[in-house]
């Protein structure tokens, strides 16, 4: 048998399985559009250079400020799945700060560029600050709101702005020979320095933990993602480089008014590139940007711009969501994908067979005591919705070493108990100690730092993840040198393939989480939580919705680890599972523990069978164990 | 004091005209999970067929109301079956967008049909007040609150007494649990959808009489709503009331007291200070779903 799984990795390694997957967009991209990127750089390199037509050189000029701010609305938008309608408010505020620098400081507005870069990553960080304890729908209201407070201001505040009067920029003072040369190579650098950061974030773990915030930002948290740091640094990352545009197309439009420079039309055009192009792409937010760009001159030249712009944008807009929710770029790759393997089967369920979990274990070591000291403590916790009170006082511990049960009819505040262990919730009352810390007040990610692993009642896997990178995804610690590590390591990627192997996922890791079954998601979320390498596994229903044969597997698994030291909690409703495997088991009802003991024990206590049956159960005194 | 009375009444008035538009938008948030960008447009095209009622046939601006109302209901309902049903399983970004895209392609067809110039209505009590003790009320001001509010109330009673009422509450508190005891999800969606372009439709009638508007005012004006529902809890109709009546206030009072230009900052300033200091908003709450799809 363990010859057999070696051959098997053997085996999988000539394969290429060795290596890492492809992780980054472009390298889906790199085969069919390599040629056509290089050819399209080299014809936009030379274009200045082999003909003078001033018409195209504006027109590019544009396309590549909107360029900038495409790809860098990518990051928080494409990545990390924030959506944000006022990112042209950077490209405004970048003009505006080389305008007031020029005019109240003085010098070349090229020296200023730079200053406007750091000025709206700033500006970015403290509205990320603000924008951090709110989640989704909040963030596209703060940047709305954000656009047009700036426009405001940009408006009344005369003495720095000079209101709507606006601000005249020197005109620049090199030979006419050179046309906008400096304008189109310079913008060109930002283009290609933004491509840089967003082609960098995207293949390691930064860009990962945003895909993984995009997907599911509490499970994100409860696999050690800080996801407030995470979520500040992409807002950062994707405005620095659209202030220094920003700053460029002020000098080069060469007046800086609030209505021009905050118009909404320049956050719609850098949103239409990004979606029409295609998010979470490299390349896309560029191909989008001229053809939008295109579309702008367009609509000036024939209809005289105005409201024929604001319906050949808005109809884009509706269109684009409706018809072409990827986008240009990844909508093509599916078509060469599907041509590519059109005839081919799929992989196929595979039947679980009992693997020699030794085999591929470390060393066994003693099983602990169930009554050692513990590991989780709990006590008094409450929490209330509004008027329920879901947990109420309970309080319990978890002897280091054990298979904990926890039990309890439905709506008894097992799950509740769970998010407020994990940190997805923040109790009222109580206090949570784990491995002699109290961890009540730290965020989700430090408690998995910590060494505390959970999984969720239904599964939440990252559904756009392969199964391998949903297994890579958890983060052990932070550090800022981190966030620079490639997203999967060789090494993580052994260590990955092994869990994977253990649960018997193995064969699965490059398929898409969201193409699994429940049960084999079930799985996979174990082997995920176990990169955590925790001291504490919660496990929420593991045996629920799935087949009794894959049940005794996970069984199997949950003996196995805890006989290599690792402690479980379990909620389950299972209970020959639960009764068979568990020691101690606490029963929860009406969000108190009611009563722990062994499995006979808690079996035969009356106040148990009252709770789950209800016969004669007395509101008035909730018993305690 | 007088200065602060008046402004605390008129503040009140407008309030109640807020309340009315931002419960349409709370309610379509609520119900469906969507931020209807398109709201603030919606309202502007409803002021801009009151004006053309008002100037070709004379009728009054809040007579229009009953005219109006049924027509965006009608509109609503059409938009959602063509535009938002058909991705309402995408992600909640992608409506967002889409109202963003109807909303600026609404813009353009105003323009395009009116003329980006400003326009308002107004009726002969247009510049009337009354007068009681040392305060000025508006006419046009006073008329306009108090109807908003019987509409506002009016939508309360559907909302509470009727069948549809209790199908969109509970479409929104738990839309498979709604479908299991036989509402469909889909048409109560659209029932709501169209109600809340039509109390936009309503509150664009009154609005076309308070404030002069152009295709390009609806910024303004969703600017405004979302500043009320962040306040006041998204999702929740009591909370967008009070949020609308705290809105209403602060404007009047920075007009008053601080400088008419710095008065469109006011729900910007709302939004920044709820999200830093509560983000749930007054009314808001979290539930169990909030965090857990368990």
């Amino acid at each position: 048998m363990t010859d057999g799984a070696t051959t098997a990795v053997a085996e999988e390694t000539l394969k290429g399985g060795g290596t890492p997957p492809s992780r980054a967009p472009s390298k889906t991209l790199r085969s069919p559009w390599t040629a056509v990127i290089a050819l399209a750089i080299l014809l936009v390199a030379l274009f200045p250079v082999l003909s003078d037509d001033l018409y195209y050189q504006n027109m590019i000029i544009l396309a590549m400020v909107f360029a900038v701010g495409a790809v860098g609305l990518n990051i928080i938008t494409g990545y990390a799945g924030y959506i944000s309608l006022g990112q042209g408010a950077f490209i405004g505020l970048g003009a505006y700060t080389v305008g007031i620098c020029v005019s109240d400081i003085g010098g070349s507005p090229w020296v200023w560029v730079p200053v406007a870069g750091v000025l709206a990553g700033l500006v970015a960080a403290a509205l990320g600050v603000v924008a951090m304890r709110a989640r989704g729908h909040a963030f596209v209201i703060l940047t709305i709101a954000f656009l047009f407070l700036v426009q405001l201001l940009a408006t009344n505040w005369d003495e720095l702005t000079n209101g709507t009067g606006g601000i005249t920029l020197p005109i620049p003072t090199w030979s006419v020979d050179y046309q906008y040369w400096p304008f189109y190579y310079t913008l060109m650098g930002l283009l290609a320095v933004s491509l840089v950061l967003s082609w960098w974030i995207r293949r390691n773990k930064f860009g990962m933990g945003l895909v993984a915030i995009r997907e599911d930002e509490d499970k994100a948290a409860t696999v050690g993602v800080s996801t407030p740091t995470y979520k500040i640094l992409a807002f950062v990352a994707s405005a620095v480089f659209v202030g220094m545009a920003g700053g460029v197309y002020g000098y080069y439009i060469s007046f800086i008014d609030p209505l021009g420079m905050f118009n909404i039309l320049l956050s719609v055009q850098i949103i239409l590139s990004l979606l029409l192009g295609g998010r979470d792409t490299l390349w896309g937010p560029v191909l989008g940007a001229f053809i939008i760009e295109w579309l702008n001159e367009t609509s000036n030249q024939e209809f005289q711009g105005g409201n024929a712009r604001l319906l050949i944008f808005g109809g884009l807009l509706v269109l684009v969501v409706m018809f072409l929710p990827r986008g240009i770029i990844p909508t093509a790759n599916r078509w060469i994908e599907w041509w590519r393997t059109r005839g081919k089967a799929g992989l196929a369920g595979e039947r679980l067979t009992g693997i020699d979990l030794r085999a591929r274990a470390a060393p066994a070591r003693e099983a602990a005591e169930p009554s050692g000291p513990p590991l989780l403590e709990v006590k008094g916790l409450e929490k209330r919705f509004g008027g329920v009170r879901a947990v109420d006082g309970a309080s319990f511990a978890v002897p280091e070493g054990s298979i904990t049960a926890l039990i309890g009819p439905n709506g008894s505040g097992k799950t509740t108990v769970f998010n407020l262990i994990g940190g997805t919730m923040t109790p009222q009352a109580g206090e949570v100690w784990f491995d002699g810390q109290r961890i009540d007040g730290k965020p989700p990610w430090q408690r998995a730092h910590l060494g505390l692993g959970r999984t969720f009642q239904i599964t939440r896997l990252f559904r756009e993840m392969t199964v391998l990178e949903n297994v890579v995804a958890p983060l052990q610690g932070f550090h800022p040198r981190l966030l620079g590590a490639d997203a999967v390591s060789g090494r993580e990627a052994r260590r990955a393939e092994d869990l994977l192997e253990f649960v018997g996922m193995r064969k699965y890791r490059d398929v898409h989480a969201s193409a699994l079954s429940y049960g084999q998601q079930k799985l996979v979320e174990l082997a995920q939580i176990l990169m955590l390498d925790p001291k504490l596994i919660m496990l929420d229903e593991p045996a629920g919705g799935i087949n009794p044969t894959l049940i005794e597997r996970i069984g199997e698994m949950i003996r196995e680890l805890n006989a290599q030291g690792k402690t479980f909690l379990i909620v389950e409703h299972n209970m020959p599972f639960v009764l068979g495997m568990c020691n101690p088991v606490l029963v929860l009802a009406r969000g108190q523990t009611i009563a722990s003991g062994t499995a006979d024990e808690v079996q035969r206590d009356p106040q148990v069978l009252d709770a789950y049956l209800g016969e004669d159960f007395r509101l008035e005194e909730p018993a305690r164990a | 004091m007088t200065e602060f009375l008046q402004a605390l009444i008129l503040g009140l008035l407008i309030g109640g005209v807020y309340a009315l538009l931002a419960s349409g938008l709370t309610l379509i948030f609520g119900v469906m999970n969507v931020i209807n960008i398109a709201h603030g447009a919606f309202l502007i095209l409803a002021a801009f067929i009151t004006w053309s009622l008002w100037r070709a046939i004379g009728l009054d601006p809040l007579a229009a109301i009953f005219a109006l109302t049924p027509v965006m209901f009608a509109f609503g309902w059409l938009l959602y079956n063509a535009t938002i049903r058909p991705i309402r399983r995408a992600p909640p970004a992608a409506s967002v967008l889409l109202t963003f895209g109807l909303a600026l392609f609404l813009e353009g067809i105003m323009g395009v049909i009116w003329g980006n110039t400003s326009h308002s209505v107004r009726p002969e009590y247009f510049a009337q007040s009354f007068e009681i003790g040392e305060l000025f009320l508006p006419k046009a001001q006073v008329y306009g609150g108090l109807v908003a509010i019987v509409v506002l109330a009016s939508l309360y009673l559907v909302l509470t007494r009727s069948w549809l009422g209790r199908a969109i509450r509970a479409s929104a508190v738990n839309p498979q649990g709604a479908e299991l005891v036989g509402v469909n999800a889909v048409s109560v969606a659209a029932l709501t959808f169209a109600i809340g372009v039509a109390s936009a439709g309503a509150g664009g009638a009154i609005a076309s009489v308070l404030y002069p508007f152009l295709p390009g005012s609806h910024y303004q004006w969703i600017a405004r709503l979302l500043g009320i529902i962040v306040l006041g809890g998204m999702g929740s109709l009591p909370g967008a009331v009070i949020g609308a009546l705290c809105l209403g206030v602060a404007e009047l009072m920075t007009v008053t007291y601080i400088g008419p230009e710095w008065a469109t900052g006011v729900p910007y300033a709302f939004v920044f200070i709820v999200l830093l200091l509560r983000p749930q908003g007054i009314l808001g709450t979290r539930l169990r779903q909030d965090v857990a799809t368990a």
